[in-house]
């Protein structure tokens, strides 16, 4: 099968303007978006993922804003576009889940207003009578019962909230949806639930997911790939069964020892040496050198890039560095 | 409110059902915010209040005995104190009962009443039978009233010559006549002079300085209370709500300068705000309203600013960008219903505040044209006589204090039942 690219992005750079600085968030991150596949973005927490994620949307609120890279989305360039056509972009192409579906519905609002305002505000020509239509055969595909929309968000769960969340996605035929931790307030059997419904959407609406998540087992389970990212700048991407049997970048082998497993037994959990680092002022050359087990001069003087190993991955490691000492 | 939180919403009801039948009906009463999440009759109670004062501001013809600015009865009767006018005293076998009655043709001989030299019923029956007589001409009835005023010096003199039958009728104050009238088993008193009978029980709340109804004044001063109190109310929240959702969802330099404006209006003392608007505009319910309203835009911002602020960092106007809405259709459907519950709270407080601060204006005789019934106009004047007459600032006072306590606890209950932090556990 071919592989088609959705969402290109390069040397994206997000910065937080604080009054202790600015801090770089998103550090000249490059990565493909290809179009029918879940792509899992995993990292610790403020790694700068979902940023990225919201950057990706140019969702992006005051302290923070884009100063520089390329976003190319299904032929268009998303940095050219003006706030009103990025507003049709928003909803119209590019769907978004947050991580809490507790807070991330109009307490005030029914579940159909929702829907319906959804559909309105992009086709403002279709009748309301017909965006109703639209909305409960939406509403039936992913399971919520005719009935329960005339519902306030207060009064359903969190799994029926976060497939809410979905169809407000899917009521326009978004292509891409990115998905901030859709899982991480959901209990276990929910989650598993909700990663059912995100497949079987896959297949039936030919969509492409990017799952940004710090769950290594989610990914594991329904992603094609998994990108990497370490203090704002993405160490590893690659298709998801050779990077979980292989992993090539010291971190990502060491965020993968440090996943609990029941047949570890009695041996302790792998703990990764140190901490990461602060955004404010990041460690010179590679940004994991001082937490690395396999660091080496150059580390500390030159960041890696990106650079293609095996059949479909990158890695940005010196380990695996030919250009010698620069 | 139902218990919503706690668990299992079954077994909840259940040990409420125990709970409920294990206490009596008083204590029942009392407790009742453990089963309704507040104090359910502090707001049934101030909300009935509320409705009434309205009822009253709305039809206070139906309500009020007389009109706010008719003289009704002599000046000064204390509440119930029986109002002495001066009656037409006949002999028990006349036919007379009224003036009317006394009435002849234009040729006739006029009838003769008797009346006390120098008394106040003898002016009075002066300038009631030239009233009856215009009447009369006015009517073509070809009757004529042009009595000639016979006078006597003392009570038993004018008794003695109606008994006697040397005048036709005799005007004397209900007092004086109830005085002698054990004497005169062959007399009695008919109606008025003014053709009315005297009001049962005088008046309730009394009369005030001009001998005008102290009640019909209060219920006309309803409306007067209501309607500075809703308007200027609306007009700051019009101004004011806008202004802070305006500012608080968009914030920049146009907000830091208008929070400036408000913050130093809201500085600046209250009612001497109030009373150099009105001292300025001139004396008008118009101009009270708009001084109160002035003064009460920065409670709105100030609060709508704080809500917008607070909701629009919530995710779901995050969530609301990532569907593509616009920016006002955010602040119009996402950020304006969430803050409204708020505003309805203040707006009932600050009811009760503008018609205090009108009541305050008017008792410094700023605010309103003396003309008008207002319950601070009432204060202003009744005060000069508080050692005499206490009736004529005690209701004005007690219908303030009633109608601020209603609209304040109205809105204190509907805060504590859409607030769930500050209720009881």
């Amino acid at each position: 099968m071919p592989v088609e690219i959705l969402y290109s992005i390069r040397n994206l750079d997000v910065e937080y303007h604080t009054r202790g600085g600015d801090v770089r968030a998103v550090d000249s991150v490059s990565f493909d978006i290809r179009r029918g596949e879940i792509l899992g973005l995993v990292g610790e927490s403020a790694c700068g993922k979902s940023t990225l994620g919201k950057a990706l949307m140019r969702l992006h609120r005051k302290p923070a804003s884009i100063v520089g890279g390329q976003l190319h989305f299904d032929g268009r360039d998303l940095m050219a576009l003006t706030e009103d056509e990025m507003r049709t972009v928003r909803g119209g192409e590019i769907g978004m889940v947050f991580q809490d579906p507790m807070t991330s519905l109009n307490p005030v609002q029914r579940i159909i207003e929702h829907l319906t305002e959804t559909i309105l505000a992009h086709e403002p020509n279709t009748s309301k009578k017909e965006a109703r239509l639209r909305a409960g055969k939406l509403a039936e595909k992913l399971g919520i019962r005719a009935e329960r929309l005339n519902e306030y968000p207060h009064q359903m769960s969190g799994g029926m909230r976060q497939r809410v969340m979905i169809s407000l996605a899917l009521a326009l035929r978004a292509k891409l949806v990115i998905a901030d931790e859709p899982t991480t307030s959901l209990d276990v059997i929910v989650e598993a639930k909700f990663l059912d419904l995100l497949r079987e959407l896959r297949q039936e609406f030919d969509l492409t997911i990017l799952l940004i998540t710090h769950n290594i087992g989610v990914v594991a389970e329904v992603s094609d790939r998994v990108a990497v990212m370490y203090a704002a700048r993405l160490v590893e991407i690659g298709d998801v069964g050779s990077i979980f049997a292989n992993p090539k970048h010291p971190y990502t082998r060491g965020l993968l020892h440090s996943v609990p497993n029941i047949t570890l037994g009695d041996i302790e959990l792998y703990k990764m040496e140190g901490a990461p680092p602060s955004l404010l002022r990041p460690p010179t050359g590679c940004r994991f050198h001082p937490r690395c087990p396999d660091v080496m001069a150059i580390c500390k003087r030159k960041n890696p890039p990106l650079q293609k190993i095996g059949s479909d991955n990158q890695v940005a490691c010196w380990l695996y560095g030919k250009e010698g000492d620069a | 409110m139902p218990n919503k939180d706690n668990g299992n919403p079954n077994a909840n009801n259940e040990a409420w059902r125990n709970e409920l039948q294990q206490v009596g009906f008083v204590r029942r009463l009392f407790q009742a915010r453990k089963w309704y999440g507040a104090d359910w009759w502090f707001v049934a109670i101030s909300t009935a209040m509320v409705f009434g004062f309205i009822f009253v501001a709305l039809f206070p013809q139906w309500l009020a005995p007389y009109r706010f600015d008719t003289i009704v009865g002599t000046s000064f009767l204390a509440p119930g104190e029986y109002p002495d006018l001066p009656m037409l005293i006949t002999r028990t076998d006349s036919p007379t009962n009224s003036l009317q009655d006394l009435a002849v043709g234009a040729n006739a001989d006029r009838p003769v009443i008797g009346a006390i030299r120098g008394s106040p019923s003898a002016v009075a029956i002066n300038e009631q039978s030239q009233i009856v007589d215009e009447q009369l001409v006015s009517g073509n009835s070809g009757l004529r009233l042009r009595p000639r005023i016979e006078r006597y010096v003392t009570i038993p003199a004018l008794l003695d010559a109606i008994t006697a039958g040397e005048v036709a009728a005799g005007v004397a104050n209900e007092s004086e006549f109830e005085e002698y009238s054990g004497d005169y088993p062959e007399l009695h008193s008919g109606t008025t002079i003014s053709g009315g009978t005297a009001t049962a029980g005088g008046f309730v709340m009394g009369t005030n300085d001009i001998g005008q109804d102290v009640l019909s004044r209060l219920i006309w001063g309803t409306r007067v209370a209501i309607v500075i109190g809703f308007s200027s109310s609306i007009i700051s929240l019009l101004i004011g709500l806008p202004l802070g959702l305006l500012a608080g969802y968009f914030s920049g330099k146009a907000d830091r300068t208008l929070s400036l404006v408000m913050d130093s209006l809201y500085a600046f003392p209250g009612l001497i705000l109030a009373i150099a608007i009105t001292a300025v505009l001139g004396p008008s319910i118009y101009n009270v309203i708009v001084a109160i309203a002035v003064l009460y835009i920065p409670t709105y911002y100030r609060i709508v600013r704080g809500q917008t602020m607070t909701v629009k960092e919530e995710v779901f106007i995050e969530a609301a960008q990532s569907i593509g809405a616009r920016r006002w259709e955010i602040l119009w459907r996402y950020v304006f219903p969430n803050v409204i519950p708020s505003v309805a709270i203040i707006f009932s407080i600050n009811v009760a505040d503008a018609i205090l601060t009108g009541a305050g204006l008017s008792f410094l005789g700023l605010g309103l044209p003396p003309t008008i019934a207002d319950w601070g106009i009432d204060l202003a004047r009744g005060q000069r006589h508080i050692q005499t007459a206490w009736w004529l600032i005690t209701f004005p006072g007690t219908a303030i204090m009633l109608i601020v306590l209603a609209f304040t606890m109205m809105g204190e209950g509907l805060m504590e039942i859409f607030n769930p932090k500050l209720r009881e556990r």
